[in-house]
């Protein structure tokens, strides 16, 4: 098979064109469909992109020698398709889009039919995308490391552009224009073999492309979404749209929208309509009122004010500004406001601007727009008030969010947030009330649990106060003068609230106005702050509600399996999923990633034959295994500590994901230096196993010591940290598929097949870990993983036998 | 008494048009009910209440309200007797009798039966008694509240849901329920005082305009969740002008802790 030689530089650069276009397109997915459903679908988009890889190598090992006897033209053939499946994506997945809803998945027996649907239309896309590449990875298996490390060189690109272009352009524009990037990878490889034809092809591709640029797809979130329930109401209109890789940020005016959360019920006044509702990714961000707002003194954010006067006030996750607008009325000198959602917080104040008093942009007012936990980390000034956003949301959410990352809501939070109050100073934090009670719980006993460690008795540091649907807890740096105790006594009974922990309290008190749904619930309250019953309370309880940790800084999430029985007794079956529907969306992602990369990569492998009896390698399993797990484990995990560090998910996510992926196409490129020989691949799995080893204890402290460098500086420690292990990780696995290639190409696609089925459930696996026992867990799993596959590689024997499809045909390095 | 209606107008209608009794039996039935229709008293859509709907509207009353501990005689009639299945959308309807949430578009829901039992008991609603609902939806909760008092004053803020909900509360028989578009905010004043108000649409304050259209000794309920959870209820009494809130449970209280 003599063929026309193609230019190798244009070979690699195609490879980071279309390396780069799959990242990016993952990213966008993610944040299109946080906009359209919900954040959870992050994890099935990786899931479902690693799927689309496994997926390609099995078929690869099937059908290699007719794909690489045609390879000259079905490569640009397949980067167009490709590209045409990445632009239509979201036009032909709208009808799709418009009748599935997370929300109704455990209703509406259609939905998961519509899930598999939607994921199949997504599988796609990284199916057309992984088969050129996994063609030329065994197309030219001598020269895998450049090429893996323009694979991954470009992935790592394309991450970072994603989150560039998010700055610029609507969720919806982004895939199309994505998809020029495998168009013009497709254009480079183009070769003498059906010429015509194939440009033919790159012509219709462009002409798709624009179409869809010139007439982008309309997407519409779920109707369950907080936007979409706004926009239900008469004359409500989205007055202004801005994209954002925080997520896409929306004013909606609506003539009869009101906001007044925790009112009194015995605020007599008019609740005024609000001006404007701001939605980040379709979920409430906050409300712009019109002027200033009179019912806030009716709320407990009065609380604090009516114990002291406080001059100098932190507002953390400031929204729309509602408690800085509270802090001016009550005469606060300084106020120090830190919310890192920089545009919506920018669409509120513009807003604000427009009407009378412009409290955003009052000279006593500072903004920051570092995450909340970053900007403690760097300052050390003390305040006299801290406010913090109101824990959970009103009527619950049904535990979607079980999954989603709360780092303010700490113990490691708390403690920073003892510090920086003033000897006399406060800190309020306000959650809604839940049935069964677990949110107010969790709070109280974080609270506990840091009043413990820095050694102050609760019982004179912390007052708390109950409304019909909000508890606030008020915790005191000094103990609580009879002053404080007689104001508090007095507000409650002004606004008719009922005091739930104050010194000196008496049983009647607290139950004058609003009887609890637990009749049990003062006593459990009364349990957190006292270790022996706090203790017997966290074992006894249904649900988990030890206070979370950096390590596992899920708040939301308070599912025990220990107490399943007993919630389906009596909740039902039916009703268990909403209890915490965001764990169990993941659950069930994952079931479903399970099932389909058995079906996709495992079982077509079967007929190739079975490890042992056909010649596979005995090290093969749990050698690529071990790198699949390892690798998207550390990645997972990385992600999450970047979250703290860097402030945001999405900056996280591409910061992460990029920055190992070009480290570990340098340490692929790197490995191409050292002698193929067979201890080579287990060495550096070994390497990596010992770096993590190594990482697991010196990452956290040194992410926390660096949190408060500046950007530039951050980003460049941050570079200098993870570049070793991360090049370390780009070694073994083309050091083996190297190994393997020369022995079997069919035992390579086996390779590349399981690596992908692993990497796929990885994904979801690593998140359930997280949940369960936390990041270091997960951490401390990517060390087993590897040292598995070194272990694997370096003690079992080499087989000799050759693979049963080791006779098909190969292209060799000629072109 | 939607059900109630029907046997009475029949004996009437029987009484005064067949007083011979000349007819066939499916003549005599089928004048009957065009008779019946005509006059407006039947539920024009009462046609499609069949035997399995019927059944089943049984056993969801025996199993998911009765069987959960709700006992009011005339909640349980009411239950039994509002076509629930009309409510639902048309591809819905095989599941209108299970025992949970059903999406009705907009993002809202038809709450599970047996919340919407307990809302209905715990209101302690008289044939006397005005009743206000907040969030008509689909206009079920309004039927049943309409099988205990001619008193329904029901308001939806939506204009689509509002428009189908009187539609359909009119087919199916419920014309006395008086149906509103508007916000609920302000409440129906010309109404007021009210002995019972029902907030099916809840937000995070309880708008100070309904407080004040509470009639003493008036009872508020208000479910409070996410559209597929409802997590508890929030009764709210007004007892010599003091307001007091009372959060109830769903389930008869067990306590989510093992041991004492």
């Amino acid at each position: 098979m003599k063929r026309e030689p193609a230019p190798t530089l244009r070979l690699h650069l195609s490879l980071t064109l279309l390396s780069a276009a799959l990242i990016a397109f993952q990213l966008e997915q993610m944040q299109l469909l946080a906009l359209v459903q919900w954040h959870h679908f992050a994890y099935l988009i990786i899931s479902i992109a690693l799927l689309g890889f496994g997926a390609s190598g099995t078929f690869i090992a099937f059908c290699r020698p007719i794909l690489l006897r045609h390879l000259e033209w079905l490569l640009p053939v397949l980067m167009f398709a490709c590209s045409i499946t990445m632009a239509l994506t979201l036009t032909i997945s709208q009808d799709i889009s418009n009748r599935f809803d997370i929300s109704l998945l455990f209703v509406e027996p259609g939905q998961a039919a519509l899930l598999l649907l939607g994921q199949f239309i997504y599988l796609l896309v990284f199916f057309l995308g992984a088969l050129p590449l996994g063609l030329v990875f065994i197309s030219f298996s001598s020269r895998i490391n450049s090429l893996y490390c323009a694979n991954l060189v470009g992935s790592g690109i394309g991450g970072v552009s994603a989150v560039i272009l998010m700055y610029f352009l609507l969720p919806q524009q982004l895939p199309a224009l994505t998809a020029l990037l495998p168009w013009a990878a497709g254009i480079l490889v183009i070769s003498r073999s059906r010429r015509w034809p194939v440009l033919g092809g790159g012509a219709l591709t462009l002409a798709v492309i624009a179409a869809v640029v010139s007439y982008p797809p309309q997407i519409h979130p779920s109707q369950y979404k907080d936007i979409s329930r706004t926009l239900d109401l008469p004359g409500a209109e989205i007055a202004a749209n801005q994209p954002s890789p925080y997520g896409l940020v929306q004013l909606v005016t609506a003539p009869s929208l009101r906001y007044a959360p925790g009112l009194s019920l015995t605020y007599e006044g008019e609740v005024e309509t609000v001006s404007a509702a701001v939605f980040t990714n379709g979920d409430w961000f906050g409300a712009v009122n019109n002027g200033e707002p009179s019912f806030l003194h009716s709320t407990a954010a009065a609380l604090p004010y009516a114990m002291a006067k406080r001059d100098k006030v932190l507002v953390l996750q400031a929204g729309t500004g509602m408690d800085i607008i509270f802090a001016l009325q009550n005469g606060a000198k300084m106020i120090m406001t830190v919310e890192p959602h920089q545009k919506a917080a920018a669409i509120a104040a513009d807003l604000h601007g427009t009407s009378d008093g412009d409290p955003l942009h009052h000279p006593l007012v500072h903004h920051s727009s570092l995450s909340p936990r970053t900007w403690l980390a760097l300052h050390q000034e003390q305040y006299d008030l801290i406010t913090l956003p109101t824990v959970g949301s009103f009527g619950g959410a049904s535990g979607l969010f079980a999954l989603q990352e709360q780092y303010l809501l700490t113990r490691e939070a708390f403690l920073e947030l003892w510090h920086h109050l003033s000897p006399d100073g406060v800190l309020l934090v306000s959650t809604w009330l839940d049935s069964p009670t677990r949110n107010s719980l969790r709070l109280a006993a974080t609270i506990g649990e840091t009043l413990e460690e820095v050694g102050v008795d609760s019982h004179r540091h912390l007052a708390a106060v109950r409304g019909w649907n909000t508890i606030s807890f008020i915790l005191k740096r000094s103990p609580l003068t009879n002053n404080d105790i007689e104001q508090i006594r007095s507000l409650c009974k002004q606004l008719q609230f009922d005091p739930a922990l104050l010194p000196g309290l008496q049983a009647q008190e607290r139950v004058r106005y609003h009887a609890p749904a637990d009749p049990r619930f003062f006593d459990n309250l009364d349990s957190l702050f006292s270790p022996a019953p706090r203790r017997e309370l966290y074992s006894s309880y249904d649900f988990n509600l030890r206070p979370v940790s950096d390590n596992r800084p899920f708040f939301s999430q308070f599912l025990r399996w220990q107490g399943l029985p007993h919630l389906i007794n009596l909740f039902g079956e039916r009703a268990l999923p909403f209890l915490e529907l965001g764990y169990f969306i993941v659950l069930v992602s994952f079931g479903q990633m399970v099932v389909a990369a058995a079906l996709l990569i495992l079982l077509p492998l079967l007929r190739l034959g079975l490890p042992g009896r056909t010649g596979l390698q005995r090290w093969t399993i749990p050698f690529f295994s071990g790198l699949g797990l390892g690798y998207m484990f550390f990645e997972i995990m990385l992600i999450h500590k970047l979250i703290l560090f860097f402030g945001h998910p999405i900056f996280a996510a591409a910061a992460g994901i990029s920055s190992l992926l070009i480290f570990s196409g340098l340490g692929s490129l790197l490995s191409g230096r050292l002698l193929p020989h067979r201890l080579n691949h287990g060495l550096a799995a070994a390497l990596v196993a010992l770096l993590l080893l190594l990482y697991f204890f010196i990452l956290p402290p040194l992410l926390h010591l660096a949190i408060t460098l500046p950007t530039i500086w951050k980003i460049l420690f941050f570079l200098l940290l993870i570049a070793p292990p991360a090049m370390a990780m780009g070694m073994p696995f083309p050091l083996g598929l190297e190994r393997l290639a020369k022995h079997s190409k069919s035992q390579a696609a086996w390779a590349w097949g399981i690596n992908g089925c692993v990497s796929v459930v990885s994904t979801g696996l690593a998140a359930i870990i997280a949940v369960e026992l936390g990041f270091s867990a997960v951490m401390l799993i990517a060390c087993v993983a590897y040292g598995v596959a070194a272990f694997s590689a370096t003690f079992s024997p080499l087989s000799t036998r050759p693979g049963p499809t080791d006779h098909a045909g190969t292209m060799g390095e000629e072109i | 008494m939607a059900a109630e209606k029907r046997v009475t107008v029949q004996d009437n209608n029987s009484g005064r048009l067949f007083p011979c009794g000349l007819r066939t039996t499916g003549t005599l039935l089928l004048t009957i009910l065009l008779c019946v229709t005509l006059a407006g008293v039947l539920p024009a859509a009462w046609a499609g209440d069949s035997n399995d709907f019927v059944k089943k509207r049984r056993q969801m009353v025996d199993r998911q309200i009765k069987g959960r501990g709700i006992v009011d005689q005339a909640t349980l009639r009411a239950m039994v007797t509002v076509p629930r299945h009309l409510f639902v959308p048309d591809y819905l309807q095989r599941q209108a009798y299970m025992d949970g949430p059903l999406p009705i578009g907009h993002g809202q829901t038809i709450s599970q039966p047996y919340i919407v039992a307990y809302m209905t008991e715990i209101l302690h609603i008289k044939p006397q008694h005005r009743v206000l609902e907040i969030g008509t939806g689909s206009g079920y909760q309004a039927a049943v509240l309409a099988e205990l008092t001619d008193q329904v004053y029901t308001m939806e803020i939506i204009p689509e849901l509002a428009d189908s909900a009187g539609k359909r509360l009119k087919r199916i028989g419920y014309s006395s329920v008086n149906v509103r578009q508007g916000d609920g905010y302000h409440g129906w004043p010309e109404g007021a005082p009210f002995d019972g108000i029902m907030v099916t649409a809840a937000a995070e304050f309880i708008p100070p305009p309904l407080l004040q259209q509470l009639g003493e000794g008036g009872r508020m309920i208000i479910p409070v969740g996410s559209p597929f959870y409802v997590q508890h209820l929030m009764l709210v009494e007004k007892k010599q002008g003091k307001i007091t809130t009372r959060s109830l449970m769903l389930v008869r209280f067990v306590p989510f802790r093992r041991s004492p």
